[in-house]
């Protein structure tokens, strides 16, 4: 009997096991509430807002480093570690540590699915690819030698540990894919369409980029290889580059979340302590734009004053202390800072690459090489796209037709000074895009930037040429680290990057 | 009524001589709470005449005679003789205080004697923990049980407990154990923790668990003992019984009340106070330069000047205002009143219980209260059928947690940092007459603490129910089934608010979070209880279980608020909304078999087969389940050799066991991707989406395994007073799933793989002694002692570190895992040193900054604690020591400290120079004098070393003391009170030993993966306070 029951009861306890013990965990384990893929169209502005920057990196690696090392602000405020040439860890690597998380995994992520898709000889593969150089190109322009050709692909191919190319290398990829992505673009509107944000699907703009930024990573050539810079900087122009301020490559911001937003505009937002370098006031003296770009804070009514008489820089390496020293004085009210009516905006539109410096490129073609012409035009043309644009920020900004006409009158095109004029209006041009000021600054040395010397700076009063990588390669990434420690030098920020020797 | 009694028993006897016959007695055993009890041994006195009760508590004995004398023994409970008279006797059995250490707790709540267990388990009674009652009751747990060790955190009373037992034994997750209440698993999942960039520790379920409710606390320590729990105990379990209703006399209320204060023990801070606010030695003379100094006291000589300008523009003497820190803060209380109504009868026990605790902490404006009900019933409802169920209703308010780790919003920061010639009680209200921050910094990120403390706000509110029940039928007396089903569900809600006018955030923003949180799970248990032969039982169950969690997470988050007085979510110019659903699920099968031979040799057997969810995918060839095995025995030598007298008891174990889990994340085997937002520019609106994972899936995971072995033993000597258990165990956890960090140039921070290893390996001594036995004096010593080398053996494929991400940050260091070290190793920037470890310089005179290195351990491998309690006559005297020893600290308020000359040793060299001397950058010999006006370069060049605020956090500290005295029953007899007593209870008075310097060792500001690092969390505090508990 006791059998029996013992028996009985262990059956139905087996039987109740057969009873598949997963079932149904397949489907449990899928996210409800995301999908397994999305089209292009919605990963591709993503990319570009990601691109664009936001705050945590364009508030570290473009306004406290490049800006202040290019002496186009000034802070007295001891983080703002470029000033004064401090190297700040977590800084220093911030675009390195928002770009490839974020705008790079993402940029590789849609040129992987459009090639899974089959989709190589669409206009979207092109765009893709001309975005993804324009990502890239600030990395290494700004690092020296990074993760290009197995980076942002830790999904795709299952490499964590990507190697770091040679800028050399890279450059040559980059304007091959330049060079391959405009000739896949036709003419008219493509599928994307408005999902496109920065030429709304016209792949005629498309193509004018990626001729300009061919023509831009072409020039960054020119001391270590002028025969390719010539060679590549004939391919663009034959090609077609930016024509007008319609041309020019932007994201127009708007006000929303984080990702919406223009990165700087936020920056200013909850960091008003940068102010315009003495050096950069200096060089906007008769220069129309120097009531567009300098103000002093608002008064107590809220009244901006950017009338140029009014203006007083502030020199770079002064902290609170030493401040009191200098002859304009420790109250910082009476400093000018980026004109908060125009420059300061979550909503303004954030540039990649204008015509303008388009033309003073070309300009600078003409008078290394002979190349598109008559170099005092595009000169001309360069400095009147540069002043007409900054409309874009909001009407008030714009500078009339006489004021230019006056500014070119007082600064004719200088044949015997040439590259020093148009570097230094290049200078002018790029405000507020410091990446490339710092670039192109790098690779002609004008304006001519006199360092300062704070004590315990880390450059020995140079200006950093380069900015050191994140501390966690070194553990994370070592193997690949430490080559290219070894082929590039010291991570340190006084190392000149490739095309900078 | 004595009279009475006398006729009544004359009467009686006489009925008994009349019937000097043979007869049968029948009746009914119960314990206290009316339940039956089965297999009570019934033997008449004086013969072999005997029977025991079967499972309805009956039994039925012929006896020889009317005088004759039945004795009732249970293990467990009081051996009890009673004189026959009449047919019918029932009885009830006490629970025996003496032997009930004889009776633990199990897996799956079942009741065992500790001499068949092959394992390591420690009981705590209740009363341990309601002694010195803690917010979170499970800290009372510090320093009482060998292996277990108790972290603090300096986030407050609300915040959470991290308990490790027997090391870390995963390199993800929090290696937190598995709570088990009443039966089911019940939600330890933290809210949310302050991380590198602040943030509020927003406390830890287990903290639910109320402690005036909790009967007992069994700690299954290693994988033996868990090895039912398969899948869910790699970190060791603990098993929490809660009290149910008792058979007692009179009304069964029972009343505690508990009232603590508690104030900073500001005998930790030792800041300088000879120089104050400004830079390169000068004072500040305009409010401009007192703000643009903020919290830099690298001003002049305190004296030196007679008045400075401050942050206010007011020039206020320039002198030591004293001690910040005991001015902001003020003497917390918290006040924990509980009735409890308890009654049992035939066939049913019930207890009901309500708490109020409040708490008004330390930061002005902040403070918790929490109402706790709870329910336990059990019932005979038919004839072998048992149902028992507990109910607990758990509310909780929190207000304005504290903020801890960076600045901003962090009130801590600044009190803690202001140059000694500010009081800051200047910075009151806190609010400009715009109604904006009233800024004490130029650095918008430092906050007047006046304003974090009343503007900023942060409110959490919990509601929880966990209830279970167990229905048991006993088929036969040899054969039962159970069935056990529980839920623990709770919602979330917390507001927090940054306000308009806040200087770092201008236009203010906010947070709405809604967690909706709910466990379910349900055991079915075949259990057969068999004596095989006179000798050799069996004792076998089979059980299948079915948990699944369901975290729905549900965040609106609004920032730049339109009208700056309202703090509404919809009053914001940007809106993010963002919901997740989390389903895991995990089913199980197991079964556990215990032969036992003589009731001295044990051998149990168990294995479970685990099921997981999380691992599960279509198409996926990597196995989604695991099989765990135990097995554990016991032999209790004392009873089978003869042993001389004063050797009382013992007993040597040995366990082996495979336990281990599966992931604990779901969805992490595939990429996803999810729409963000709109862009709207240029009239375009258009979506925008991205891939959601920031780690890389990995479609080919499997769960993990942790085998370990453990041997043990367990000696009485001289009458039992003197006791010593030891265990050594040893465990390794292998193909661990770790999110190994991964370069971010990969586009991915982490990826997921099977590849973690780490073992443990470690000794726990539990010693007791009872010095002195008396009537009217007793002395007893309960001291124990783990030591636990932990080596995290594998990372991930290149043996690179592994860092839990912002949690685990301090300044230019954090905890991670390395290779050849133990888990939280301690990770920074280094001093450069020579081969003679001469320091290198940088030509200023700074030290270089050298390459990240381990600068210290963040978990102490050596735990300790004694306590020692003293009776004479109704006085109780009990306190508890406890040492932490191996371990290091990471003080981030050192770092600042040196970067802003608030501490002690930034005083060198500020008005001579300071002299330093060791090579350059060359390795050539190398000193210089670093300027007075500019020493601060060097304190500020420590800040950016992490070597330099790494501190020693061995610690001895006086923890808990309690000073009770129990009312003589004499005092009560008139009374309607049965039971009263009266104590006077302190907790964490002072240290007895302590190397940190301006922290207290034990003031990690994240509890959760972070160890051993430290950033302005809340001072730490003393509390002292009374305790009162009546009966009647």
């Amino acid at each position: 009997m006791k059998n029996i029951i013992y028996k009985g009861v262990l059956t139905l306890f087996a039987l109740a096991m057969v009873v598949s013990c997963d079932e149904g965990f397949e489907d449990l384990n899928e996210d409800p509430t995301k999908a397994s893929q999305i089209d292009v169209k919605f990963k591709f502005p993503n990319t570009v807002l990601f691109a664009s920057g936001q705050r945590y990196e364009t508030w570290r690696g473009n306004l406290i480093y490049c800006s202040t090392m290019m002496q186009h602000l000034a802070n007295t405020q001891g983080y703002w570690s470029g000033d004064k040439y401090f190297w700040n860890a977590a800084y220093s690597s911030a675009f390195w540590d928002a770009m490839y998380p974020q705008a790079v995994k993402t940029v590789e992520d849609m040129k992987f699915q459009l090639e899974t898709e089959e989709l190589t000889s669409s206009p979207e593969y092109a765009m893709v690819r001309i975005l993804r150089v324009f990502i890239y190109h600030r990395l290494t322009d700004l690092y020296g030698d990074i993760p290009y050709s197995e980076a942002g692909k830790a999904f795709i191919e299952g490499n964590t540990r990507p190697r770091y190319d040679a800028q050399e290398d890279i450059y040559a990829d980059m304007l091959k894919e330049l060079e391959e992505s405009v000739a896949l673009l036709g003419t008219g509107t493509a599928e994307i369409g408005t999902s496109d944000i920065l030429f709304l699907g016209n792949q005629d703009q498309w193509k004018k980029w990626g001729n300009s930024l061919m023509l831009r990573l072409a020039l960054r050539l020119v001391k270590v290889d002028e025969t390719a810079a010539q060679a590549w900087a004939t391919k663009a122009i034959n090609g077609g580059v930016m024509e007008s301020n319609a041309d020019i490559a932007y994201v127009q911001h708007e006000d929303g979340n984080g990702i919406l937003q223009n990165a700087n505009g936020e920056v200013f937002t909850a960091d008003r302590s940068a102010r315009i370098s003495t050096t950069f006031l200096g060089l906007l003296e008769n220069d129309p734009r120097m009531r567009v770009y300098a103000a002093l804070p608002p008064d107590e009514t809220g009244f901006v004053n950017d009338d140029p008489a009014a203006q007083k820089g502030l020199p770079n390496g002064l902290d609170g202390t030493t401040i009191q020293d200098y002859e304009g004085g420790d109250d910082l009210a009476t400093y000018s800072e980026p004109n908060s009516k125009y420059l300061m905006s979550e909503a303004a539109p954030m540039f990649w690459q204008t015509y303008a410096e388009v033309e003073l490129m070309l300009a600078e073609a003409g008078v290394r090489w002979g190349l598109a012409g008559d170099p005092a035009a595009h000169y001309e043309a360069g400095v009147t796209a540069a002043m007409e644009y900054l409309e874009m920020y909001n009407e008030g900004a714009a500078i009339d037709a006489t004021e230019i006409a006056d500014y070119l009158a007082a600064n004719p095109f200088d044949a015997a000074n040439a590259l020093e004029q148009i570097n230094t209006e290049y200078y002018k041009a790029t405000f507020l895009n410091e990446y490339e000021t710092y670039a192109n600054w790098r690779r002609t040395g004008f304006p001519n930037l006199t360092p300062v010397n704070y004590p315990g700076n880390q450059t020995n009063g140079t200006i950093p040429r380069r900015l050191i990588y994140p501390t966690n390669e070194q553990a994370l990434n070592k193997e690949n680290y430490d080559a290219v420690i070894a082929s590039q030098g010291a991570d340190l920020l006084t190392t000149r990057v490739w095309w900078d020797q | 009524m004595n009279q009475m009694t006398k006729y009544l028993l004359i009467a009686l006897a006489c009925l008994g001589i009349q019937g000097a016959v043979a007869q049968t007695i029948t009746g009914t055993v119960s314990d206290e709470a009316g339940m039956p009890l089965p297999g009570v041994n019934v033997v008449e006195k004086g013969t072999s005449n005997g029977t025991s009760t079967d499972f309805d508590g009956n039994y039925a004995i012929n006896v020889s005679s009317d005088n004759a004398v039945l004795v009732f023994s249970a293990l467990g409970f009081k051996t009890t003789e009673r004189s026959v008279s009449g047919a019918s006797l029932n009885v009830t059995l006490a629970e025996d205080a003496e032997l009930l250490g004889e009776v633990v707790v199990t897996a799956l709540g079942i009741k065992k004697e500790t001499k068949a267990l092959g394992y390591s388990l420690t009981e705590v009674g209740g009363e341990k923990l309601s002694e010195v009652k803690q917010v979170n009751a499970i800290n009372a747990l510090q320093g009482q049980v060998a292996g277990v060790n108790v972290t603090g955190a300096a986030t407050g009373p609300s915040g959470t407990s991290k308990v490790v037992i027997r090391g870390v034994s995963s390199l993800s997750g929090t290696s937190q154990p598995l709570y088990i209440v009443d039966g089911i698993p019940i939600n330890n999942q933290n809210l949310g923790s302050a991380s590198r960039w602040g943030g509020s520790d927003y406390g830890d379920g287990i903290s639910s668990i109320n402690a005036d409710d909790i009967e007992s606390v069994s700690v299954l320590k290693g994988g033996a003992a868990g090895a039912l729990y398969g899948s869910r105990a790699s970190n060791g379990v603990i098993v929490i019984t809660t009290k149910s209703g008792k058979k007692q006399q009179g009304l069964g209320v029972e009343l505690s009340s508990s009232v603590q204060l508690e104030s900073v023990n500001t005998d930790l801070y030792e800041f300088q106070n000879q120089y104050g606010q400004g830079l390169n030695g000068v004072a500040p003379t305009t409010q401009q330069e007192a703000l643009d100094a903020g919290m830099q006291s690298w001003g002049s000589r305190l004296g030196s000047v007679s008045t400075a300008a401050q942050f206010d523009g007011v020039n206020r003497p320039y002198v030591d205002t004293g001690d910040n820190v005991s001015r902001y803060y003020r003497t917390a209380n918290t006040l924990i009143n509980t009735v409890a109504i308890s009654k049992a009868g035939e066939g049913y026990n019930l207890r009901f219980s309500a708490t109020d605790l409040n708490n008004n902490d330390i930061t002005p404006n902040s403070g918790l209260n929490r109402k706790s009900f709870s329910l336990n019933g059990g019932a005979v409802l038919a004839d072998k059928l048992t149902l028992d169920v507990a109910g607990k209703f758990v509310v909780e308010k929190v207000n304005n947690r504290p903020r801890s780790s960076d600045s901003p919003g962090n009130g801590n920061f600044s009190v803690v940092l202001s140059p000694s010639n500010i009081n800051v009680l200047d910075y009151q209200p806190g609010i400009a007459e715009d109604g904006t921050e009233f800024r004490i910094s130029s650095n918008t990120f430092q906050q007047n603490p006046y304003w974090t403390a009343y503007r900023f706000s942060n409110e959490s509110r919990k509601n929880r129910f966990i209830g279970s029940s167990t229905l048991r039928y006993q088929v036969t007396d040899w054969l039962y089934l159970m069935g056990r089903a529980g839920i623990d569900n709770y919602t979330a809600r917390i507001t927090s608010v940054e306000p308009f006018g806040t200087a770092y955030k201008p236009l203010g923003g906010m947070q709405e979070q809604t967690f909706n949180v709910s466990t379910v799970d349900a055991d079915f248990i075949i259990g057969i209880e068999k004596d095989i032969t006179e000798n050799f039982s069996n004792t076998t169950i089979l059980g299948a279980n079915s948990n699944s969690l369901k975290n729905e997470f549900i965040q609106l988050v609004g920032n730049e608020f339109v009208i700056p007085s309202l703090e509404d979510i919809a009053n914001v110019a940007n809106r993010q909304y963002s919901y997740s659903d989390s389903r895991v699920k995990r089913n199980g099968l197991y079964f556990s078999t215990e032969f036992a031979y003589k009731n001295y040799l044990y051998l149990t057997v168990t294995g479970r087969n685990d099921w997981f969810s999380t691992l599960s995918k279509a198409g996926k060839s990597a196995p989604n389940n695991y099989f765990y095995p135990s097995a554990n025995a016991s032999f209790v030598f004392s009873d089978a050799f003869e042993l001389p007298s004063w050797f009382n008891f013992g007993k040597v174990r040995a366990g082996y066991s495979d336990v281990g889990g599966g992931a604990n994340d779901p969805y992490q085997l595939s990429l996803n991707y999810a729409i963000n937002d709109t862009y709207n520019g240029r009239g375009t609106g258009v979506s925008i989406g991205s891939i959601s994972n920031s780690g890389v899936p990995n479609e080919n995971l499997e769960p993990f395994s942790k085998k370990e072995y453990e041997v043990g033993l367990d000696m009485r000597f001289l009458n039992n007073r003197l006791g010593l258990d030891l265990a050594y165990y040893s465990n390794k956890t292998t193909n661990d799933i770790v999110g190994i960090n991964t370069s971010q140039a990969s586009g991915y921070n982490s990826a997921f793989i099977n590849i973690g290893e780490l073992t443990n390996k470690g000794v726990e001594v539990l010693l007791t002694g009872k010095p002195v036995v008396s009537e009217n004096f007793s002395w007893d010593i309960n001291y124990n002692m783990t030591y636990n080398e932990n080596e995290v053996v594998k990372t991930d494929p290149d043996g690179n570190p592994i860092f839990p991400g912002d949690a685990a940050y301090g300044v230019n260091s954090q905890a991670g895992y390395l290779e050849g070290y133990p888990a939280a190793t301690l990770y920074g920037t280094t001093f450069v040193r020579d081969e003679d470890g001469n320091i290198q310089y940088d030509s200023d005179g700074t030290p270089t900054v050298g390459d990240n290195d381990v600068i210290g351990n963040g978990i102490a491998p050596w735990t300790m604690g004694i306590t020692n309690t003293f009776r004479y006559k109704n006085v109780n005297l009990s306190f508890l020591i406890d040492a932490k020893f191996g371990g290091e600290i990471f003080s981030g308020t050192s770092a600042f400290a040196n970067f802003y000359g608030a501490s002690k040793n930034t005083l060198v060299g500020r008005e001579n120079g300071l002299p330093v001397s060791g090579v350059d950058a060359d390795g050539n010999a190398f000193s210089t004098t670093i300027p007075a006006e500019n020493v601060n370069i060097y304190y500020q060049r420590l800040y950016s070393i992490a070597e330099a605020n790494v501190q020693d956090a061995d610690f001895i500290k006086f923890r808990q003391i309690s000073l009770g005295y129990q009312f003589p029953s004499a005092m009560l007899e008139k009374t309607f009170i049965k039971n009263a007593s009266i104590s006077l209870i302190g907790r964490n008075l002072f240290f007895l030993m302590r190397k940190t310097e301006n922290i207290d060792p034990e003031s990690a500001y994240n509890n959760t993966v972070a160890n051993g690092i430290e950033r302005f969390g809340l001072p730490s505090t003393r509390s002292y306070g009374l305790s009162l508990n009546v009966k009647f």
